[in-house]
């Protein structure tokens, strides 16, 4: 009995079935003590028999609609729901026989509702294939009572119209007598009758074209198969047969608990291919040895002595998450061996449960490989954008544009998309994070917490070797700020180079940032001059213009060092945090980006230095008709997510914002 | 707190597989946390053994009908004097689930706990050591 939350255990819940059950009882009674004796007298002996085998059916079918167990489903256990409620997304869609079924997550019972399942709020708990909840049996419809529901209201309007029958056959031989006893109460029953039979005819009526259609009351009445295809229908006479033959199911509460003992004794038997590194073959071809970047995992690199690292790395994680704890597991995630599994097969993979690491991501494996995919075809234009935009670039190969290239962003993506480790934004936030180093916004912080990110480029080594460490000043796709230096080209470490899918990033992201440095300082020249208008609101700064002809233009300027921003207000300028202090309609794009509860955490630097980010926003809409666009990457639902942004990145025409 | 010892799981479960509509089915997939701890064509069998005795269950045919019209005949009184076809194949399904727990899962450190405990939605094992991320071949 939940406690004190279910409705159908107050005393005014008894009150329709106890009257349902009242007149059901007592007009019978009533019917056979009075109107029987005549009929069997007068018509036939086997009359009051069949009413009475009738009625007996009507009320076994009545005991079990009130009594039985409708098909409720236990609340999960705390150990099965390892997502933090902030981070999963409220829907799942499962695939039905070919239909996209949403799942909803269940705030009560803690479990995505499988199919047709739904919460009773009467009765506070989930029903499997619910229908509804009944007043006059006080007890929720479903899956295991249906049957007997369905029989009930079939039973009982045979029951009604022969009572209403027989008892009109006696009023009207009795129409003379009709002061009498008999007939007084006998009028008195086929009113009764004759008033619920037309209700009662109505809902019979209804539930046979419920189960005709496969649907149930909750279905219908909400319209979810109103237009569509209804999956769950196996066609009028197989769903009537599943109605009335199928097996009983089980109930899945109170039930009998077996304990059994199993002897369990170290060492535990492990598979053959323990022992062995395996090589995971990547379809871009890289071969990756996971023990080696398991090694590589355990001796962090180095990075440059930064004053506020510590704070870098904070704020790294709280940008990428609105939980700081699941940033802890970032890196884990890089270095895991399954990440080629993520990338590989996107589309089904149970995270749930195993890995930690992976857990925010299960609730939206689905639709975030979905989006990898779009993103990565994306990123493959952009990639070939980027390089014959610097095609002059001796660093950028032509292999840039080819499989190579592409696959090796797939790559960086997937584990970006762990790193996020969020639900289908975040594959959009590590593709558009990997891709938007250009954007002024996004220049590498010198010696950013890039931690997160060097086993990518650690296991990422073209040649399969695993590579050194990134550079010092590695990027850090999720925490790029503008840093300090004059738009003047610098040389990428040579550490660097050695990767050439890094290599090629670099090299790209490099031009951008000089270019944009360019622009930028171009436009703070010009921004006194009112040259651009105030009036871009924050998510359209800046307004979509292709970066070619732009950055030609700009080529030659090179204006001063841009101002001199901390790294923490660069961390907010790239407007992840100032985005995030509004909700925006755009935000929430896809149900799957809705989370099950509701965000409490707010980044402490949005609090901190919302003063530095307003002037930079500010600026930035000044700077107004902007030559970059800024990278859509929507981490998740913004509608209760302070540290939740969203930047725009339109390639002219290669879209691959992930609205 | 080092992110390795806080993301340690006992729990891995198996999901519902929806294709086929709200039959009782469990995914096929192989989940990768258990990459290293049980070979996959073992719990393959396990999980393909039991969808076939869900499909026994819940299968519609004579036997089904027969209870049916039984119980309908008897005002359902025989529900309280007899077990229903469903739950004899869930008995036999916890003996099974036992003895694959004996014989399999337990020399490897992992328990599979029967679906019907968690509503049949999931399957799941539980590690009886911590998963070590460090020992992941």
């Amino acid at each position: 009995m939940p406690a004190g939350g279910a409705d159908s255990l107050k005393p005014s819940a008894f009150i329709p079935v106890c009257t349902a059950a009242c007149l059901l009882v007592g007009s019978t009674s009533l019917f056979f003590v009075f109107t029987c004796p005549w009929l069997a007298v007068t018509i036939c002996p086997a009359v009051p028999p069949c009413c009475a085998i009738l009625f007996l059916f009507v009320l076994a079918n009545f005991t079990m609609a009130t009594f039985m167990d409708a098909g409720v489903l236990p609340m999960a256990n705390e150990d099965e729901d390892k997502d933090d409620e902030f981070r999963a997304p409220l829907y799942k869609n499962v695939d039905v026989k070919g239909v996209q079924v949403r799942m909803k997550w269940c705030a009560s019972c803690h479990f995505y509702r499988p199919p047709r399942c739904s919460h009773c709020s009467v009765c506070d708990h989930c029903v499997e294939d619910f229908d509804h909840h009944c007043p006059w049996v006080n007890n929720c419809i479903g899956r295991r009572n249906y049957r007997y529901f369905f029989l009930f209201l079939l039973s009982l309007t045979a029951h009604m119209i022969c009572v209403l029958t027989f008892g009109l056959i006696y009023v009207l031989h009795h129409m003379d007598e009709l002061s009498k006893l008999h007939c007084t109460v006998t009028l008195v029953v086929i009113s009764v009758s004759g008033l619920f039979l037309i209700p009662v005819l109505g809902l019979t009526g209804f539930h046979l074209y419920l189960v005709s259609r496969g649907r149930t009351t909750n279905e219908q009445v909400t319209g979810k198969f109103q237009g569509g295809v209804n999956p769950f229908t196996r066609g009028c006479c197989n769903n009537l047969e599943y109605l009335v033959c199928s097996p009983v199911s089980p109930k899945y509460t109170a039930r009998p608990i077996k304990k059994t003992v199993i002897h369990v004794q170290p060492p535990f038997l492990r598979p053959e291919i323990d022992g062995k590194t395996p090589v995971r073959v990547r379809d871009n071809g890289i071969h990756s040895e996971e023990k080696v970047r398991m090694n590589q995992m355990k001796t962090p690199p180095p990075l440059p002595p930064k004053p506020n690292h510590g704070l870098l790395r904070s704020q790294l994680y709280s940008i990428v998450t609105s939980n700081s704890t699941e940033a802890m597991y970032s890196t884990e995630y890089i270095c895991r061996p399954h990440l080629p599994d993520l990338r590989l097969e996107p589309k089904e993979s149970p995270l749930k449960g195993g890995l930690p690491a992976q857990a925010p991501l299960q609730a939206s494996s689905t639709s975030s490989s979905m989006q990898l995919n779009s993103l990565t075809l994306n990123s493959r234009s952009l990639a070939l954008k980027h390089s014959s935009r610097h095609g002059s670039k001796s660093q950028l190969p032509a292999v840039h544009a080819d499989t190579l290239g592409s696959n090796s962003l797939l790559g960086i993506i997937s584990s970006p998309s762990l790193l996020a480790s969020h639900s289908s934004s975040n594959s959009s936030l590590s593709y558009d994070t990997l891709i938007n180093p250009g954007d002024p916004q996004f220049l590498t912080q010198r010696g950013a917490p890039s931690v997160s990110y060097h086993p990518h480029f650690m296991t990422l080594g073209t040649d399969g070797s695993m590579m050194q460490r990134p550079p010092p000043h590695a990027y850090s796709p999720v925490f790029m700020g503008v840093t300090r230096q004059s738009p003047q080209p610098r040389d990428p470490s040579p550490s660097f180079l050695r990767d050439n899918f890094s290599k090629t990033i670099m090299a790209s992201i490099h031009e951008r940032r000089e270019m944009e440095e360019r622009e930028r300082t171009l436009r703070l020249q010009a921004r006194s001059q009112g040259l651009y208008g105030p009036d871009l609101a924050i998510y359209d700064i800046p307004s979509r213009r292709s970066l070619p002809p732009d950055n030609i233009r700009l080529s030659g300027s090179r204006g001063p060092t841009p101002p001199a921003y901390g790294s923490r207000e660069f961390l907010m300028s790239t407007g992840i945090l100032g985005y995030g202090m509004r909700t925006s309609p755009l935000s929430s794009s896809s149900t799957s980006s809705l989370t099950r509860g509701p965000k409490t955490s707010s980044s402490p630097l949005q609090n901190s230095s919302s003063s530095s980010l307003n002037r930079l926003l500010s600026e930035m809409q000044l700077c107004g008709g902007a030559t970059y666009q800024l990278i859509t990457v929507s981490v998740f639902n913004l509608h209760a997510a302070p540290s939740s942004f969203r930047w725009w990145y339109d390639v002219s025409g290669a879209a691959c914002s992930s609205r | 707190v080092r992110p390795r010892s806080a993301s340690l799981v006992t729990k891995v479960f198996i999901q519902r597989d929806y294709s086929e509509g709200t039959v009782c089915r469990f995914q096929t997939k192989f989940p990768p946390e258990l990459d290293s701890r049980i070979e996959r064509a073992l719990l393959d069998q396990t999980v393909k053994t039991l969808n076939s005795y869900y499909v026994e269950a819940e299968k519609i045919g004579g036997q089904s009908y027969l209870e049916g019209c039984l119980a309908c005949a008897t005002a359902y009184i025989i529900f309280l004097c007899m077990e229903t076809r469903y739950e004899k194949v869930l008995r036999k399904i916890s003996s099974y689930i036992q003895e694959q727990n004996e014989k399999i899962y337990a020399p490897r450190g992992l328990l599979l706990t029967d679906p019907i405990e968690r509503g049949m939605r999931v399957v799941s094992f539980t590690h009886l050591l911590p998963l070590s991320l460090s020992v992941q071949g």
